[in-house]
């Protein structure tokens, strides 16, 4: 306990890892969350060209309030919305023909009416309304007849299918898949989506790709930089220089990665409580992409992802301490720990189908968006949803790492 | 307490850095004395148990060392030649790790520190971060951690370098006192630090354990092989080009050769008293 105490402190103590902690804490907290609510992404439109303002907790508010009229998503609340979209759009259009300019209280509502999730809904629900000659062809919404948009359960389903078709999958994977699907509850609760696509499918969709390279600098050199600090010979001729200085280490890297991903997810977590709040976490993720088949609400695919990440970084943390000891050179294991989370990302699209998923086992390689797929791996026999494996793999590859981190280190330390 | 080095051989490709050493060593102190390369640290590391020999054994009371394991290095205190450190810690820090990766509670390390501190002459700048220390200073750290868990084998390679004449002075006397009843082993260039302390001196060449006995029957060895001639300083240069001069001191107008030669190398030589350098200087002449 005495030697974790202060390899941990150890740690702590040099200016890379301090100062590791603070640029990815100021990426991803203040840059990736506190900006993206309060500007970036959801501050009011300035123009048409993407300006924003910098009042994204007004603006979440407003868009918030506007949505609570609706309450579930049916047919009838789709029609309704859609017809308010497009008497808001045709208002400004009037607006900016007559006056010169658009009314600054239309264009708010219109704004807070969002398009983004609903369009992407119509789209893949009625692909049989878009127009290709109309002006907005991909803004459906704008031009879509209401009145058409009905069944919209049961175009749910045939999207579905339509799309299990298309990706390949049929026979018992789409059995299997479609029975996942069946437990998701209709009709959806529908609030103001936005928000929490942006939360599920950006920021905390890319928080591991980011952890991946700081927990790369200040873990390569947990072991190898002994070699580098030229301490080796001191600490192995030492009564705990040898497996317990190696658990100690180990068990500290463990928890630099656990620290890490603690200050990140509570810096993260307090930010969104702040600007979105609470609400519409009880929302089907299928608001967000419709052709999901996971059975989760908002909360519960926010909370799938925040473990992803987590286990994901133990995983990679037990991957980059057993490159750390096994290699003298500290750059050495940093290159070799970059290569592991990043090679696989930079190269999937380029290797065959198998390889892509075999990678995405990989630590931090794979992404907790996984959720919102049909992916699944086939293991003697069975099919099994991507994101059941994709969660548990990288952890169980770091564990296996951290003995073998022990035994590298002894094991190269006796030259 | 018997530390025996049995046929000890380490090979680095085809290179031989320790050659088939053997000896026992028990409970004095042993200085380790031989030109760069020639071995002593290579076998240092060995009896550390931090080297893996290409043949050979070393056993500590018929038990093999490396098989002890955290046994063997808990009696062990070692000082690296070139010793690594962490530069943001004090040097108190820096003795407190050590001491707790030598498996010594915390409240003893504190303690040990603080007397270890003093007797290094560090004390009043133990809380000062070592990257501020000259090398010296940081030398008297690396004893100070061998020293922490009062080994029963101290093995100091270099252990002076970098220390100035007082310091010097200190850390003999201090080993002096400590190898009354443990085994020590130091190896430096500078001959007189081991000829004012050593109980026994090993000579090693190009791997090879040459010579190993007291200073006063290794310098028996070199007795009648020394010898001191007044020449002329226009003479002294071609004296130096013919026989090893192992030392040159100007008294008034001449000069006085310290030569090395088996036989008179003039007839105005006058024989005189072998020192241990002159034993170095003649088994290394070639």
């Amino acid at each position: 306990m005495e030697l974790f105490r202060l390899e941990h402190k150890k740690l702590w103590r040099k200016n890379t890892t301090r100062i590791c902690v603070l640029l990815c804490f100021v990426y991803c907290v203040v840059l990736g969350s506190v900006l993206v609510y309060q500007w970036g992404v959801f501050g009011s439109r300035k123009d048409n060209l993407g300006g924003r303002n910098f009042d994204g907790y007004v603006n979440i508010r407003n868009c918030q309030a506007y949505f609570s009229k609706y309450g579930e998503l049916t047919d009838e609340t789709l029609q309704a919305w859609v017809r308010d979209y497009q008497r808001l759009h045709a208002a400004l259009k009037k607006e900016k023909e007559t006056q010169g300019a658009e009314n600054k209280e239309t264009l708010q509502t219109y704004q807070n009416a969002g398009w983004e999730t609903v369009n992407s809904m119509i789209s893949t629900l009625y692909p049989e309304l878009e127009q290709e000659e109309m002006h907005y062809v991909m803004i459906m919404s704008c031009y879509v007849d209401p009145d058409k948009l009905t069944g919209l359960y049961g175009r749910r389903e045939k999207a579905l299918n339509t799309f299990l078709d298309v990706s390949g999958q049929t026979g018992g994977e789409r059995a299997y898949l479609l029975q996942i699907n069946e437990k998701v509850q209709e009709p959806f609760s529908w609030k103001w989506v936005e928000g929490w696509s942006d939360v599920l499918g950006s920021m905390l969709a890319d928080l591991g790709t980011v952890m991946a390279l700081f927990l790369a600098i200040v873990l390569s050199s947990l072991f190898a930089g002994e070699w580098h600090d030229n301490t080796s010979a001191l600490i192995l001729t030492t009564k705990n220089g040898w497996r317990k200085l190696a658990l100690a280490k180990v068990f500290t890297g463990l928890s630099f990665a656990l620290e890490l991903f603690g200050l990140l997810a509570a810096g993260m977590i307090v930010s969104q409580l702040v600007f979105l709040g609470t609400e519409g976490w009880d929302m089907p993720i299928q608001t967000i992409k419709m052709i999901a088949i996971a059975p989760m609400n908002m909360l519960q695919a926010e909370i799938y992802e925040y473990a992803f990440t987590l286990l994901g970084a133990v995983g990679f943390a037990g991957v980059v301490m057993l490159l750390s000891a096994c290699c003298k050179n500290h750059v050495l294991a940093f290159l070799l720990s970059l290569a592991v989370a990043y090679g696989p990302k930079t190269v999937k699209d380029f290797v065959p189908y198998w390889l892509e998923k075999a990678f995405d086992l990989l630590p931090l390689v794979g992404s907790g968006t996984d959720i919102f797929r049909t992916n699944t791996f086939r293991l003697f026999g069975h099919y099994i949803w991507s994101p059941y494996l994709l969660i548990w793999v990288p952890v169980l590859i770091g564990i296996l790492c951290m003995p073998h981190a022990v035994r590298g280190w002894a094991r190269r330390m006796r030259v | 307490m018997e530390l025996s080095i049995d046929r000890l051989t380490k090979h680095y490709g085809r290179k031989i850095a320790v050659d088939c050493v053997s000896t026992i060593l028990r409970p004095g102190m042993y200085g380790l004395l031989g030109e760069n390369g020639a071995g002593k640290t290579t076998l240092m590391r060995m009896l550390c148990a931090i080297l893996e020999p290409t043949s050979g054994e070393v056993f500590l009371d018929g038990s093999e060392v490396s098989a002890m394991g955290a046994t063997y290095r808990d009696l062990l205190g070692y000082l690296p030649q070139d010793f690594g450190y962490y530069p943001n810690y004090s040097a108190r820090e820096f003795l407190l790790y050590m001491a707790v990766l030598k498996g010594i509670p915390r409240d003893l390390a504190n303690k040990r520190v603080k007397e270890l501190l003093e007797v290094v002459d560090l004390g009043n700048v133990g809380a000062k971060k070592l990257r501020t220390f000259s090398g010296g200073m940081k030398q008297r750290v690396g004893i100070a951690q061998a020293l922490l868990n009062h080994p029963q084998i101290l093995i100091l390679d270099e252990p002076t370098a970098g220390l100035d004449p007082k310091e010097r002075v200190r850390f003999r006397n201090l080993i002096s006192d400590y190898a009354k009843d443990r085994i020590v082993i130091l190896s430096t260039h500078i001959v007189s630090d081991i000829e004012a302390i050593a109980d026994e001196v090993m000579l090693m060449k190009k791997g090879k354990l040459v010579s190993q006995g007291t200073v006063p029957e290794l310098t028996k060895r070199a007795e009648g092989k020394v010898w001191e001639l007044a020449v002329s300083p226009t003479e002294a240069a071609r004296w130096q080009e013919k026989v090893t001069v192992a030392n040159l001191r100007h008294e008034g107008e001449q000069v006085i050769l310290r030569i090395l030669s088996d036989g008179r190398p003039a007839e105005e030589a006058v024989c005189c008293e072998a020192t241990l350098e002159d034993l170095y200087l003649q088994s290394f002449r070639e």
